[in-house]
Parts: structure tokens; C-alpha cells; sequence
């Protein structure tokens, strides 16, 4: 045996997994996403505003892209379901790097600092919504559009855009899709997961265009003065994913009521599974939708959550009517599905109606849409299994498989789904602590609400919380360390908090 | 005490029409598999035809070939030597009955290429090859399963308290009962006029027997006391009849099926189907866990079946009645007569080794059903009247119920109900896509659509040749 070939040895017993092949598949994957940079690009030059922050962003990003790829030429072979993990997490971060990058070469001075810059980055790609803008419409034209179009990009997964979009990837496809998009289990639609990926951009994109061609149609005809065609571009690109970043300060509110109605009903559908949407809208077979328990739970959710807050904005006399009733279905309906878009400002509402717009944040809405947070399936599921515990105290003998749509759920699925929940919410306190003890040794003044609020919006993507961070506020109070906490729950959030908290054990770089 | 023993009396129906009629005098059959299907049938045969018989082990073909006059070829059933050497080219029919599925039906396939004109038999345990065949797809004229025909007895057993007769069909979507009308009974039913008559959803009477005469009926006739009718419809539908005329006696709610193999599975589904609330008792962890999958509608408990404290807790002395399909007849025994020390009234048992029948009823169960047994009669029962579109008979042999595939070329394909002409013969339902439907006047009858008929047994051949 040859000095190099033991060498060989000893590297493979102490790493785990193929590293160089991960880093280069990242590679390509950044670079590919890289060239999204062209269309802000073009966009500024439209407007008569700097174009090279956006070429200098996608370059760098390209080349570091590029410097990654090489790696790859080390790898043994092709990479496996264990190294897509650390793929999956590490294009999302690297992607909110890229999405920053433009904001600090533009120089604009109130995303100037690298902490800022990629918390607007990781708001962006996480479809979180979250701003550390106050003023939104002093930026520039560009930047405002890069701003919506990272979370549009965001929205369906950048991997399964990848899956879509180039032909390499379709050996271990299958794993990082399932890890990037959200929900416990993933539908196919076709037999190749490539394919699969394919029609759910697809259907992404065609129904932005749709709601785009709604927006520019209601501008024109001049029942919405407000809403000229950027606007209704820049806001369609935000409300398909669940988005919420506004190009206006005080987000929706001062939209005619008839664009406000029509936001919500498009997040009511972005909110939907986009493989049962696939089956209904594209196979022609609504009846699917109704026979859907998760898309049943979630229109009872949404209408019970609707009706809730209806009432007690009448008992608080806030509003009446019609727009009552709007403000009702268009809060609930953006944060039960994690858009976080508001037409008010509802940190002045009654606790009542407070607190269920922050229990909202952990409902989430469907599996295999672009919500984040715990998803309807999985409090379905979780409901389920506690239903079942109890009957199985009376009946311990008692053999009860747990269904969904009739079909048996398999039980490894559902201890995932419970780890699931139980991370979700164990993060999430740690989140919430961690903030308000970072505002005690900062100057930020935040209660327990407002802590509670920013570690929810941010962990479940939604975005908004309350206090200084509320929907017409900003998230630019809070200090260094907060912000990189948060950074931290909207990456692991999007990615559904396994992938990420995977690769961060000591097992997953082992042998 | 109702019954001892507990025969089949139904079948499946072949879908290729016409009637070959009985079996001339000393035909020639072969027979793959001298299990204790196959010596079942051989015993039942061997009189009047020559027998060969296809096994593997010579230790079950000697025993056969000592007592009974017929050839013996040791060979495996799936090998197309033996099926020549067994002189398949001559003969009338060929059955294959082993325990093994894939065994009998290749087996059937070659003797299918081999003699062209014989009628072929297979056993199988898989109910999807039941349907294919009912649909037609699959090449043999008759099949049976032992598991099917064992729950389709147990079910009888259990049955209806108010009805004469039960019947079912389409995996127990259809029910076929003769009920009697009390000659005081004061219901809405009786003496109105069947279009008034407040008849239950999902269920038409078919025939009405008063004395020696009997009408296929129409809106107008009515039911009087005293006479028997007989209704087709839906298990629900069943049960709302069954309530109706004999508002007195409980219907059958609560059965504890212990052991949940293919047979105990089987029997669960068909007493489900009926309307009748089951529980089921399996040892077995995954098995139990399979089976809780397959059906929703029952309880499945994982445990032995013997745990007294279980027993007790589950309130298992409750149930209406007790069936013991495990695998061994010991524990079966055993179980049983546990169950009754519990307080379960009625006990049925599932017989693997004959003798154990006669040690079962010494220890009181109920009612024994060998499914060995029942599957041989069933195909004896073929192989001695091959016009196998008749399931059931009513009333002696009077009338007939036929399960029929209508086809394409059919007068009566594209009518609706109420165009059809009434010859004698009434269809009470159909099934379209392996649902069972019980048509309304304007529902419009397919080609390929599977009906149900019930007919005077001298209308047969007509009903055959129309449909």
C-alpha cells in the first residue's frame, strides 16, 4: 500500500460525508441563481438608476459559485441523500447573502450595514416579509423590485427551481426537494421528480401572471388610483408566495378595498397544496380540493379565524360593514398563511383579536404551498395522535392506524411530524428568550409580546410582529444580535428546522 | 342452539353466458392439488368420473390412489409436462385447487392452451382474482376462494334474526333476503300499495310468495300478512327491512372475530359490509396493524385473545356472538369455550382439521365451518351443475338469483328502467365499477355493467340469451 492511498484512507474515516461534493452541487446552484441579478439590472437601467450593484452582487455571487463547482472535480461520485442536507441549508444562506449584497453596493443608508443587508437578504428568500426599511418608498426603483422578486424566487424553492431548470440534478433530487419544500410529504405528479418540479413552477408562475394581469387590469381601469403597473407587478410577486414585503410604508393599507380583496383571495390560494391546485386547476378536477381534508381544515381555519375577529372588531367598534369584514378575512388570511401583508395596523386592536393574530403565525397554512410555520396537515396529524392516546387509554389493546385522506399514515411519518412540532416550538421559545435578554443589554425597548411576536413572525416566515416590528414598522430597532437570531429562525424556519439542525450535529460530519 | 353445520350455498357467476347444463355420466377431470380441497372432491367424484390427480407429495396422492380408483401422477401442477402427462388434452373439466395461487393459475393457463373445450376450475385465496374473474378478465369459468366462501357462511350464520334466507353478492354490497310477514304484522309496509309503501332507500321487493303462487311485483301490488317476500338491496337497506318487519328482535350489533389471518380478515369484511359492528383480536403486531389499515370500520385489538383481563375490560361477553378463525383449532378451542365462560351466547369456530369439528361441538360452540370443506362442496357443487351464472336459489329451486355480465349486443343495453319490458325476470341491482347501484326508474343499464336478476327458475335460458 502506497503513502497516498493510506492518506486516502484516513481522510474518508474522519469525515462522514462527501463534503467537496456538496460544497460543488451548492456551487452550481448559487451560480445558477446568480444570473437572476440580470433582471433588477435591467429594471434600473429603465428607471435611470445603478445597474452595476446588481451585475457586481451577481457576479461575485457567480464566481463564488464557480470557485465551488470546482471543488466537485475532488468528489468520488455522484452526492447522496446525506449530503443534501448541507446543500439544501447552504444555498438558502448563501442565497440570502447573494440577495444582500445589492443592497450594500447600492449604498443605501438604511440597509448600509452587512447586518441588515442580510437580514432584507434572508427576509427575501425565506418569504418571510420581515423589513428592516422603515421607509420602503424612498428606495430605489430596483431595489425595491429585487426586494419583491427574492421572495418570488423564494417562494416555490430555489432547489426545485434547480430541479426544474437543469439537468444534472435528478439523481438525489428527490431528498432535497423533500427537504426544501414544505410539509411532511411530498405528492408527485409525474414520474420523474424533475417533471414534478417543472409543474409546480409552472403553476407558480401562471398564477402570478394571473393575479399581475388582475392588478394591472384594475389599475387601468382606474379602480384603484394607487395602483400603477409597478406597483401591481412588484406586490403580485410578494402575495403568490406569501411573501408580504410591500413597496409602500404602510404596506396595503391605502390600496382600494377592491385590490385588497383580491390579494386575499390570491393568498388564499398561494396557501393551498400546489400539487392538489395542479389536480384542480390543471386536471380540471375541483372536487379534489373539497375531498382534501388538509385544504378542508384550512378553509374552516381560515373562516372561523375570519369570523372570530369579525366579531370582536364589531364589539371593539373599530370598524363596520364591509370593512369590517374585509379586515377581518384579509388580516387572518395573511397571517393563518404567513403573507404578513396588512391593511391596518392592528397593534392597536383589542387583546383578543391581538392574540389571535399571533396564534395565527403558528397555524401556517397547507402542506406543499410557500407558507412557512407548522402547517395545517401537521396539526391535523398531531390531533390526530392525541385523539388517538386518548382512546388508547381506555383501549390500550386498541390498534388505530392514523389516516390522512383515508390513506394510513406511516408511523415513522408521524414521530417526524411530532419532532417536528416539538422542535418548532422549542426553537421558538429559545428564539423569543433570546431576544428579550439581548434587549436588556441593548437600548431596545421590547415586552414579552413584542419578543414573543418577532421570534413567531420571523420563525414562521410571516414576517410582521408587533410594537416597533408591527406591519407598518420596521425590524431596524432591534440590535446586531437580535437580528442574526432572527436571521437564524427564518433560515431554519423555511427549511422546515430539520435540514438545518441535521447538519448541525456532530453525527451528520461522522463516518 | 340454531344450526350445526353450515354448507355454501352461493357461488359467483361466470360472466361467459351459456349454460352447458349437467355433467354427462363419467367425464373426464383432472385435479391439481390432493390437499384437503382436493380429497374432498375426489371423495365427492370419483364414483361417477376418472380422476387424475396432479401433486407434488406422494405422501398425499398414496392415501388417495389406496382408497379411490384413479390415476396419481407426482409432479408439480405448474409444469406443463405433468399437465399432458395428466392427459389434459381429453378431458371435460380441470381444477385446480392447491393452496397456492400462482400454482393454479398457471396451471389453468396451460390447460386452457391444452384442451380448449374443457371448463376450468381455479381456488384461490386473493379476492382481486374473485373480481377479475367476475369482470370476465381472468380465462377460467369458475373460481373460488376458500375465504370468501368461509365469511359469506359465517355471515350467514350470523345473519339476520328476522330473515328466512340471506344472500349476498358483489363482496357483500348486495344483500338478496326472504323475509316472512307475521300474520299479525302492523306495519306501514303491509297492505299498501308497494309505490306508497314507505320502502326502504337502496332496496327493492323483488318477489312476493303467497301460498303456491307468487309475482314478480309492480307499484301496485300489495304485501299481506302472512306472505314471504323476498327484497334485494343494500346491507343498510337489509337492516332497515330486517328492523321494519321484526321491530322486536335486536339486530345483530357487536361480533368479536379472534384471529385476523386471511380467513378472519375476510369474515370481519363481511360482517362490516353488513351493517353488523366488529371487533377483531390479533396477536400478531403487524398483522394486527395491517389489518386495522385495511379496515377502518372495525376495532382491531393486538393481543392474545386469552388474557382474561382483557376479556373483562372490553366487556368481550357483551357481543352478540364470538367467531374464532385463528390458526390453530387448539386455541380456537380453547378461546371459545374461554369466551363463553365470559358470557358470548353464540359461538362459531373455523375448522382446519376435520376432527376438530366434532371437538368443538362437544364443548358447545355453535356453529363450525370448515373452509376446506365448504370450498370442495362449492366446486363439487360446480362440477356437477356448471351453469354457474345461478348464485342463488329461493324457495327450493323455483326461483333463481343470476349474477350476469350484460353484453354489448344486448336489447336492453341503453334502456331505462322503466322502458324495460317485464318478462318474468326482475334486475335488482348492478354493479358498474365494482359498485353496486340499486337502479331508479330512469338509471340507463350499460354494456359490462354487472346485474343481479332474479328469475323463475324455468326463465333462465331466456334471461341468458336476452341480457
Amino acid at each position: 500500500m502506497t503513502a497516498e492511498q493510506r492518506g486516502r484512507i484516513g481522510d474518508r474515516a474522519t469525515l462522514g460525508i462527501d463534503l467537496a461534493g456538496a460544497l460543488a452541487l451548492t456551487g452550481t446552484m448559487i451560480t445558477y441563481l446568480s444570473a437572476t441579478a440580470a433582471l433588477p439590472a435591467a429594471v434600473a437601467i429603465g428607471y435611470g438608476e445603478a445597474f452595476w450593484p446588481f451585475l457586481v452582487a451577481g457576479g461575485l455571487t457567480g464566481a463564488v459559485g464557480f470557485g465551488l463547482m470546482q471543488l466537485g472535480r475532488r468528489s468520488p461520485g455522484p452526492i447522496g441523500f446525506r449530503e443534501g442536507y448541507l446543500v439544501v441549508s447552504l444555498t438558502w444562506l448563501l442565497a440570502a447573502v447573494f440577495a444582500g449584497l445589492p443592497y450594500l453596493f447600492a449604498g443605501e443608508p438604511q440597509l448600509s450595514r452587512p447586518v441588515d443587508a442580510l437580514f432584507e437578504g434572508m427576509s427575501g428568500f425565506s418569504t418571510t416579509g420581515a423589513s428592516v426599511v422603515a421607509d420602503v418608498e424612498s428606495l430605489d426603483r430596483s431595489l425595491q423590485l429585487w426586494r419583491q422578486l427574492s421572495q418570488w424566487l423564494g417562494g416555490m424553492g430555489i432547489i426545485v427551481l434547480a430541479l426544474a431548470v437543469l439537468p444534472r440534478l435528478r439523481i438525489g433530487g428527490r431528498q432535497m426537494f423533500e427537504s426544501e419544500l414544505p410539509g411532511p410529504e411530498v405528492d408527485q405528479l409525474a414520474e420523474r421528480i424533475r417533471d414534478t418540479a417543472r409543474r409546480l413552477w409552472l403553476l407558480y408562475i401562471a398564477l402570478t401572471l394571473v393575479l399581475i394581469t388582475i392588478l394591472l387590469l384594475i389599475g387601468f381601469l382606474g379602480l384603484d388610483d394607487r395602483l400603477d403597473p409597478f406597483e401591481a407587478v412588484a406586490h403580485a410577486l410578494t402575495t403568490m408566495p406569501l411573501g408580504g414585503f410591500s413597496t409602500e410604508a404602510r404596506s396595503l393599507e391605502l390600496f382600494a378595498p377592491l385590490t385588497q380583496w383580491v390579494v386575499a383571495l390570491f393568498m388564499a390560494i398561494a396557501g393551498l397544496n400546489f400539487a392538489l391546485l395542479f389536480r384542480a386547476l390543471v386536471r380540471r378536477n375541483p372536487g379534489a380540493l373539497y375531498r382534501d381534508e388538509e385544504a378542508r381544515l384550512y378553509g374552516a381555519l381560515l373562516l372561523g379565524g375570519s369570523v372570530l375577529v369579525f366579531f370582536e372588531l364589531l364589539q371593539a367598534d373599530l370598524f363596520a360593514g364591509e370593512e369590517a369584514v374585509r379586515q377581518a378575512v384579509f388580516q387572518t388570511t395573511s397571517l393563518m398563511t404567513g403573507t404578513g401583508f396588512a391593511i391596518t395596523d392592528y397593534v392597536d386592536w383589542p387583546t383578543l383579536s391581538v392574540m389571535a393574530m399571533i396564534g395565527l403565525m403558528f397555524v401556517g397554512a397547507s402542506a406543499g404551498s410557500p407558507t412557512g410555520s407548522v402547517k395545517i396537515v401537521r396539526h391535523l396529524l398531531v390531533g390526530r395522535m392525541l385523539r388517538r392516546e386518548l382512546r388508547q387509554t381506555i383501549h390500550p389493546e386498541l390498534v388505530l392506524p392514523i389516516r390522512l385522506n383515508g390513506r394510513p399514515v406511516d408511523e415513522r411519518t408521524l414521530r417526524a411530524v411530532l419532532a417536528f412540532v416539538l422542535l418548532y416550538i422549542g426553537i421558538f421559545i429559545i428564539g423569543a428568550a433570546l431576544l428579550a435578554i439581548d434587549a436588556r443589554f441593548s437600548d431596545v425597548e421590547i415586552g414579552m409580546t413584542e419578543a414573543i411576536a418577532a421570534a413567531a413572525g420571523t420563525l414562521g416566515n410571516v414576517g410582521p410582529g408587533l410594537g416597533f416590528a408591527g406591519p407598518m414598522g420596521s425590524y431596524e430597532p432591534f440590535s446586531d444580535f437580535s437580528k442574526l437570531v432572527m436571521v437564524f429562525l427564518m433560515w431554519i424556519g423555511r427549511l422546515e428546522v430539520l435540514p438545518v439542525l441535521v447538519f448541525l450535529t456532530r453525527n451528520y460530519w461522522r463516518v | 342452539m340454531r344450526c350445526v353445520c353450515v354448507a355454501a350455498t352461493t357461488a359467483g357467476a361466470r360472466p361467459q353466458t351459456g349454460g352447458r347444463g349437467r355433467l354427462p355420466r363419467a367425464v373426464k377431470i383432472v385435479l391439481v392439488g390432493a390437499g384437503q380441497v382436493g380429497s374432498t372432491i375426489v371423495e365427492a367424484l370419483h364414483a361417477e368420473h376418472d380422476l387424475t390427480v396432479i401433486d407434488t407429495a406422494r405422501d398425499r396422492l398414496e392415501p388417495l390412489a389406496y382408497r379411490f380408483d384413479l390415476r396419481t401422477i407426482e409432479a408439480n401442477g405448474a409444469s406443463r409436462k405433468a399437465i399432458q402427462q395428466a392427459g389434459t388434452r381429453d378431458a371435460d373439466l380441470f381444477i385446480a385447487c392447491t393452496s397456492r395461487d400462482e400454482v393454479n393459475l398457471v396451471a389453468c393457463s396451460f390447460a386452457r392452451v391444452e384442451a380448449p373445450r374443457a371448463t376450468t376450475v381455479i381456488r384461490t385465496s386473493n379476492v382481486e382474482y374473485i373480481d377479475l374473474w367476475h369482470e370476465g378478465r381472468l380465462d377460467v369459468d369458475f373460481a373460488v376462494s376458500s375465504e370468501v366462501e368461509t365469511a359469506h357462511a359465517v355471515s350467514r350464520s350470523i345473519g339476520m334474526p328476522s330473515a328466512r334466507q340471506t344472500d349476498v353478492f358483489a363482496d357483500g354490497q348486495v344483500q338478496i333476503v326472504e323475509f316472512e310477514i307475521a300474520a299479525d304484522a302492523d306495519t306501514a309496509i303491509v297492505r299498501r300499495k308497494l309505490s306508497e309503501a314507505p320502502i326502504p332507500d337502496d332496496s327493492r321487493v323483488i318477489a312476493i310468495i303467497r301460498g303456491d303462487s307468487s309475482t314478480l311485483p309492480g307499484g301496485n301490488d300489495m304485501i299481506e300478512p302472512g306472505d314471504r317476500i323476498v327484497v334485494i338491496g343494500s346491507p343498510t337497506a337489509a337492516r332497515e327491512w330486517s328492523t321494519l318487519l321484526a321491530p322486536d328482535e335486536h339486530a345483530v350489533e357487536d361480533v368479536v372475530v379472534f384471529g385476523a389471518g386471511q380467513v378472519g380478515a375476510a369474515i370481519a369484511r363481511a360482517l362490516t359490509t353488513q351493517g353488523i359492528g366488529v371487533r377483531v383480536i390479533e396477536p400478531n403486531r403487524d398483522r394486527a396493524r395491517e389489518v386495522a389499515e385495511e379496515l377502518p370500520e372495525c376495532r382491531v385489538y393486538n393481543t392474545s385473545g386469552i388474557d382474561v383481563d382483557f376479556l373483562e375490560r372490553e366487556r368481550i361477553g357483551r357481543a352478540q356472538a364470538a367467531v374464532f378463525a385463528m390458526k390453530e383449532d387448539a386455541k380456537n378451542h380453547y378461546a371459545a369455550t374461554l369466551a363463553r365462560v365470559h358470557g358470548v351466547r353464540f359461538t362459531v369456530a373455523v375448522v382446519h382439521d376435520t376432527i376438530s369439528t366434532k371437538v368443538y361441538e362437544l364443548s358447545g360452540v355453535d356453529v363450525t365451518i370448515n373452509p376446506r370443506a365448504v370450498t370442495a362442496e362449492e366446486i363439487v357443487r360446480f362440477a356437477h351443475d356448471p351453469r354457474t351464472q345461478q348464485v342463488a336459489m329461493l324457495e327450493g329451486d323455483r326461483y333463481e338469483v343470476l349474477d350476469l355480465t350484460t353484453k354489448p349486443t344486448s336489447e336492453y343495453v341503453g334502456l331505462r328502467f322503466r322502458d324495460m319490458p317485464i318478462r318474468g325476470a326482475l334486475i335488482g341491482a348492478i354493479v358498474r365499477d365494482g359498485r353496486a347501484i340499486f337502479p331508479r326508474s330512469d338509471e340507463v343499464l350499460q354494456a359490462g355493467d354487472r346485474v343481479i336478476v332474479f328469475t323463475e327458475t324455468s326463465r333462465v335460458a331466456d334471461v341468458e340469451r336476452v341480457l
